[in-house]
């Protein structure tokens, strides 16, 4: 029933009540009221208003419980919901609510999937013409500059000598912002070798030394798939870098249970409280979407040290044996 | 006697830079001109020349694709991976599909016309990263008293293998040590000899066992 004829209803009961009671009862009004018959009046009014709050209470009390619940939504946190059975009255206002936040919940995550799709795609495209025009065209150049340098007089030799080193470092430029864009390694290398080459640069560039603990295989999957496992290491990578003062960092990545788990561990100064920041979210964001849970914490570690422990597991996909 | 290069590049502008570097060097001679991969492959097979000199990115076959098969289908040709990645990785990747070397666009200026001649002596070629790469975590194990090395290393040889570790080209260690190019390059070959990097089984061998690279 609606929610406005169940308060009608109500409300038409007690008065029912009441007007029975003055009319079946042999209390009678003078024109003039007692006191005594004041007293009675009012108490008959306080049964009224206490019986019509009370009834009411039971109708109204899960909206109340509705408006708190929609105060602590908070759509990177999904999976709270109200309880549908204990509403009573409003069960079809909370059920609504419920498919409410479910349709929202999947609408977002649905969007940031196609965001940061999107975003790839974007990447790669940059990535890809930086690479393949502005490249070649700069290694061209760097070759045409040598040739012409071989058959230069002195003085121009050393300006073109000059040039090649500014064409050589632009060329170095461009390939490592298209790296950062696009990680080449993972399609042309696979997921081992550019998780590898990662920790590799990790640790040349006066980051902390990286240990690999990688399988020398890993099962197929979808390309989605490997480039979330790659930003999740990039990014803890990056993190840790920036941020944990860390002397050495496990990146390993481990086949069990028909999962498959990327960790990043490291021996720094852990995340201070209140300090998750947007490159976390990204994390958590792109671990949602390919059906994964991302997980930071503190280290674990019996020893008393800190550090921070970013866990990626990620379910294996199904498929028949051959 | 010249040497019969084919070059293969889906860049034009790069072929023909890269065509002008190597025709200005006597001794080198380029054959053929393949736009792909497949086409680099076909062509090795009917002109048959005695080094291929492949871009890593091609379409239809990758540099590396074209490599491998190369490598099995016309042994006898040797073969160079020209490359934007300045990556071990890619590095190995080479050598496991059977290249000789590896050579940088960004130093290929510089380098491509030594690396053809190493090749065609049957040596790999490596760039300055991969070499410090190498050089560095050799010195980390020394330190570690991993291995020990199989020669003792002469004082100069010692100050060389420092300004490698550190990423210096060997135009630059020259600068530094006041000496020639050839002669750094000299100790440079030494170097990797003494330490077992000499042949390219060898070196792959050392990167998987020092794990470098994955096998």
């Amino acid at each position: 029933m609606p929610l406005f004829w169940r308060v009608c209803l109500i409300n038409g009961a007690v008065f029912l009540l009441g007007t029975l009671a003055l009319a079946l009862s042999p209390a009678t009004v003078s024109a003039q009221p007692l006191l005594s018959e004041l007293v009675v009046l009012l108490l008959g009014l306080t049964v009224i208003v206490l019986l019509n709050g009370a009834l009411l209470r039971t109708v109204l009390r899960p909206l109340d419980r509705l408006t708190a619940v929609t105060g602590q939504i908070d759509l990177r946190h999904p999976g709270l919901r109200l309880d549908e059975d204990g509403s009573g009255p409003a069960r079809p206002l909370v059920r609504g609510f419920n498919a409410m936040l479910e349709r929202l919940e999947l609408e977002r995550s649905t969007s940031t999937a196609r965001a940061l799709r999107a975003q790839e795609a974007e990447r790669q495209r940059i990535a890809q013409e930086l690479h393949d025009e502005v490249g070649q065209s700069l290694t061209a150049v760097l070759l045409g500059l040598r040739h012409a340098m071989d058959s230069a007089p002195e003085p121009v030799r050393a300006e073109l000598d000059e040039l090649r080193g500014t064409t050589r470092a632009s060329l170095e430029e461009v390939r490592r912002i298209a790296q950062r864009l696009r990680p080449g390694d993972l399609t042309d290398l696979g997921l081992i070798s550019a998780l590898a080459g990662l920790a590799r640069a990790t640790s040349a560039r006066n980051g902390p030394r990286v240990r690999r603990r990688l399988p020398t295989s890993v099962p197929d999957l979808p390309s989605a798939t490997e480039l979330v496992i790659y930003r999740v290491a990039q990014e803890a990578l990056t993190n840790v870098v920036r941020h944990a003062r860390a002397e050495s960092v496990d990146l390993g990545l481990t086949l069990s249970d028909g999962r498959l788990v990327l960790r990043v561990v490291d021996d720094g100064v852990g995340i201070p409280r209140g300090a998750m920041g947007a490159g976390i979210q990204g994390m958590l964001e792109r671990a949602r979407m390919v059906g994964g849970v991302l997980d930071v914490r503190a280290r674990e570690d019996r020893r008393g040290g800190s550090g921070t422990e970013v866990r990626l597991s990620l379910p294996l996909p199904r498929r028949a044996e051959p | 006697m010249t040497v019969r290069v084919l070059l293969a590049d889906d860049h034009t502008l790069v072929r023909s830079g890269v065509r002008r570097i190597l025709e200005a060097e006597p001794g080198l001679e380029v054959v053929a001109e393949a736009s792909d991969g497949a086409e680099a492959v076909e062509l090795t097979r009917s002109v048959r020349p005695d080094l291929a000199v492949l871009d890593v990115s091609m379409p239809r076959l990758t540099g590396l694709q074209a490599a491998r098969e190369i490598s099995r289908r016309v042994p006898g040709v040797r073969t160079l991976i020209l490359s934007m990645h300045d990556n071990e990785q890619y590095f190995f990747a080479a050598l496991k599909a059977g290249a000789s070397g590896y050579v940088l666009k960004s130093a290929a200026d510089e380098d491509l016309v030594e690396a053809c001649h190493a090749a065609m002596r049957g040596e790999p070629f490596l760039y300055a990263g991969v070499t410090s790469t190498l050089v560095g975590d050799f010195l980390e194990r020394m330190r570690r008293g991993d291995s020990a090395p199989r020669a003792v290393l002469t004082p100069r040889e010692e100050e060389v293998i420092k300004l490698i570790a550190e990423g210096h080209t060997s135009r630059q260690i020259a600068a530094e040590l006041v000496i020639s190019h050839k002669t750094v390059e000299r100790h440079r070959a030494n170097i990797l000899t003494k330490l077992g990097m000499r042949d390219r089984t060898e070196m792959t061998r050392y990167a998987i066992r020092a794990g470098l690279v994955e096998p």
